[in-house]
């Protein structure tokens, strides 16, 4: 793991410090009177004389201490940015739109294997295909248009879904006691309805088919036949005998799914312009504050290197028949 | 996993119209290839049915009368911020969304079937990789792709070390010259430590490199690789990637744009998509190939004396076509929708050219005022995907060989 980790991190911190523009770009603009001999101290300063790979190891080197480099445009340590102010969003974002997508599907996807080819199970079919099917760019749109301009225009009862998706009240005020404790959470579940629901959706709709498919391959078992000729009721087998089995493929699925849906946040932070990670790296890509990119996506790298192992490992914890030697 | 139908009957039926009759039966899938048949020819005949230019805004006197139009019996969908008609844009969008999602599935699915079969078929079986130009070799420069490459790795060995060694001096060597010049501390001495240490191990692998030979099994470094490719976060990374290949300033930029010349944009994102697509492809092959190897078929090929390149193209590849195909069409629709996620985020295909994605950008903004802006570039999209992703499903069906008719 450490290797891929080095090497993809090498990658990354090449690609971004091949990027056009340095951050110099920026002073020149703002004051067209600075000489080339300040430039060059500056640039010297910032230690872009430098070639890209003594640059990447004295990177690492802060890196590993915890020193991520300053953000330009936040003018801050771009750590603190990233793992102090955005994380921390973009975690309570993306767990809830995890743990949504997992209490749907998985009693959806059981209900489905269950009732094989009846009306119900045809319909969840078609919806799980037209969940994934669904850019969520475009439903994060269609929801916006929803819920924060056309119900509430046509329903005058209709709580107006709000645009921006964050929620202007602090914990700190919480703990000075301008507000209650309910009022904190209420406001910021109600601004995460949206974008939770856009984020959770393609993976709802997965989970919910790779549900169907892996327990009506278990059902087909052996086993199964086995405990119901024993005359278990219809309940044990299903839950005690099938549903154990059919869990195994879906840890695995949902743990290497997880980097992904961090990933994949940066669209859903675009639309409902909530600040978490996914917004800082967008931001930062295009003002070209490349240290803030960098931790964001270091950290990205860590989370998918780690959830990788994890979902093996699980797999080894879940299915005893797996064993590694 | 094979594709061959073997079972005996009564009309010697091929594969595919067995298959073409098995397709028959998926009525979405059917429904989809409509679609798809559908939209290929309005991309193909795209200037015939538009009704305008979809980049031509209007002249004349009342402008603000041009723009956001509701749909109207002119303007079908109505027009955009430029007063420019909805409906040639969208269908003029068809192009580029169909242009890449089946170049760049069709481009994943060569790597990753290349790279697949070689890592499958060569696994447990190392290949010489490298040999030092001193080296003795019992078999000579033999075979000639080998011989090049031989040439090729001593320099690629021998650029690394040295910039392993510039690298350790450049960290290390203010510390060094100042110990030498009188000021002794700890920090000093450990760099000097360090810069023996780092010079030592690349003058070791400097001589292994002249006389060494070393064997490489080539299904490990593919699948290290995969593994690689796993760990970056892709979505970000393929904004880094197009703003690196799109910008027309950075050196890279201006190499890229003068390789794929005129439509650029369009290349360079078909070029990172596939990037990434192969993985899947690659994975799916090396897996099925590591099982067809061991089959008797394989056995009878090599017996006969069919070469290295014949077995696995002629005789491997072939049977892993049907998942190749449900994958490769299952990766148009992804294409498709990478391809809008990037434009969407200002990141792909840079306007006035129209696609599908970047139309939707600008849509986000209005969506108070003229929702329909929005509305029919994202439901081509979602159309798009959900019927390569029905079809990919009736075909899954249809090429298995173990469902029935």
């Amino acid at each position: 793991m450490i290797p891929l980790l080095f090497a993809a991190s090498v990658v990354i911190f090449t690609l971004l410090a091949l990027q056009p523009g340095d951050p110099l770009d920026e002073l020149r603009q703002q004051n067209p009177r600075i000489t080339a001999e300040q430039l060059e101290q500056l640039r010297r300063a910032y230690g872009l004389d430098q070639p890209i790979y003594v640059r990447y190891f004295k990177w690492l080197g802060r890196a590993l201490q915890g020193d991520f480099g300053q953000s330009r445009t936040y003018a801050s340590p771009a750590g603190q940015i990233i793992f102090g102010q955005r994380l921390p969003r973009t975690l309570v974002l993306s767990g809830a739109a995890l743990t949504l997508a997992l209490l749907v599907a998985i009693p959806v996807g059981i209900f489905s294997a269950v009732r094989q080819y009846s009306r119900a199970d045809y319909a969840i079919t078609f919806l799980s295909f037209v969940g994934f099917s669904m850019p969520i760019f475009f439903l994060g749109i269609l929801l916006l248009f929803l819920f924060a301009v056309w119900l509430p225009e046509q329903l005058p009862w209709f709580p107006r879904f709000p645009v921006q998706s964050i929620s202007d009240f602090q914990w700190v005020q919480v703990t000075r006691g301008e507000i209650s404790f309910f009022q904190f959470i209420g406001d910021w579940a109600f601004k995460l309805v949206l974008p939770v629901l856009a984020l959770s959706t393609i993976q709802m709709a997965s989970w919910t088919r790779y549900m169907r498919a892996s327990l009506l391959e278990v059902l087909n078992q052996d086993y199964v036949r086995t405990a119901r000729a024993k005359g278990l009721g219809e309940r044990i087998v299903l839950y005690k005998h099938a549903l154990r089995n059919a869990l195994i493929p879906i840890v695995t699925l949902v743990g290497l799914a997880i980097p992904g849906v961090f990933g994949g946040a940066v669209i859903t932070e675009t639309i409902f312009s909530y600040p978490g990670m996914g917004r800082a790296i967008f931001d930062s890509l295009v003002e070209k504050d490349y240290n803030v990119a960098m931790a964001a996506l270091a950290f990205l790298a860590l989370l998918t290197a780690t959830f990788n192992l994890l979902a093996d490992l699980m797999y080894a914890v879940v299915d005893p028949r797996i064993r590694y030697s | 996993m094979a594709a061959v139908a073997t079972a005996p009957q009564q009309k010697s039926q091929s594969t595919w119209s067995l298959a073409w009759r098995r397709f028959k039966k998926h009525k979405a899938a059917m429904f989809s290839l409509g679609v798809v048949i559908a939209l290929v020819l309005m991309a193909i005949f795209a200037p015939w049915i538009a009704p305008y230019d979809p980049t031509a805004q209007p002249t004349g006197d009342n402008l603000a009368d041009f723009y956001f139009r509701g749909p109207s019996a002119e303007h079908w969908l109505g027009t955009d911020e430029l007063g420019r008609d909805m409906l040639s844009r969208i269908i003029y969008g068809a192009r580029i969304s169909l242009l890449v999602g089946f170049v760049a599935a069709f481009a994943a699915a060569l790597l990753g079937t290349t790279l697949g079969v070689i890592a499958g078929y060569f696994s447990g079986r190392p290949l010489r990789f490298y040999a030092g130009p001193l080296a003795k070799l019992a078999g000579g420069w033999s075979p000639w792709p080998f011989a090049i490459w031989r040439v090729i790795s001593w320099a690629l060995l021998y650029l690394l070390l040295f910039l392993v060694a510039d690298l350790a001096w450049v960290l290390s060597g203010s510390n060094v010259q100042a110990l030498f010049a009188g000021t002794a501390s700890l920090n000093n001495v450990l760099s000097l430590l360090g810069l023996v240490l780092v010079w030592g191990v690349v003058l070791l692998i400097a001589g292994w490199g002249l006389f060494g030979q070393g064997k490489l099994d080539l299904d490990v470094a593919i699948s290290r690789f995969m593994d690689f490719m796993l760990t970056i976060p892709e979505l970000p990374l393929l904004l880094v990637l197009s703003a690196l290949l799109r910008d027309t300033q950075g050196a890279v930029g201006q190499w890229a744009q003068s390789v794929f010349g005129e439509s650029a944009s369009v290349f360079i994102i078909i070029t990172i998509i596939v990037l990434f697509g192969w993985i899947g492809t690659g994975r799916l092959i090396r897996g099925a190939v590591l099982s067809l190897r061991e089959q008797e078929f394989t056995t009878a090929a090599q017996a006969l004396g069919a070469g290295e390149a014949r077995i696995m193209f002629r005789h491997l590849v072939p049977n892993t076509l049907a998942p190749l195909i449900v994958n490769a069409t299952l990766a148009i629709g992804g294409a498709i929708l990478t391809e809008a996620a990037l434009s969407f985020l200002g990141f792909g295909i840079q306007p006035p050219v129209a696609t599908w994605g970047n139309m939707l950008t600008k849509a986000q903004e209005y969506i108070f005022t003229a929702p329909w802006l929005a509305l029919a570039p994202g439901f081509m999209i979602f159309l798009t995907v959900l019927a390569f992703n029905y079809l990919g499903d009736g075909l899954r069906d249809a090429l298995d060989p173990r469902s029935r008719l």
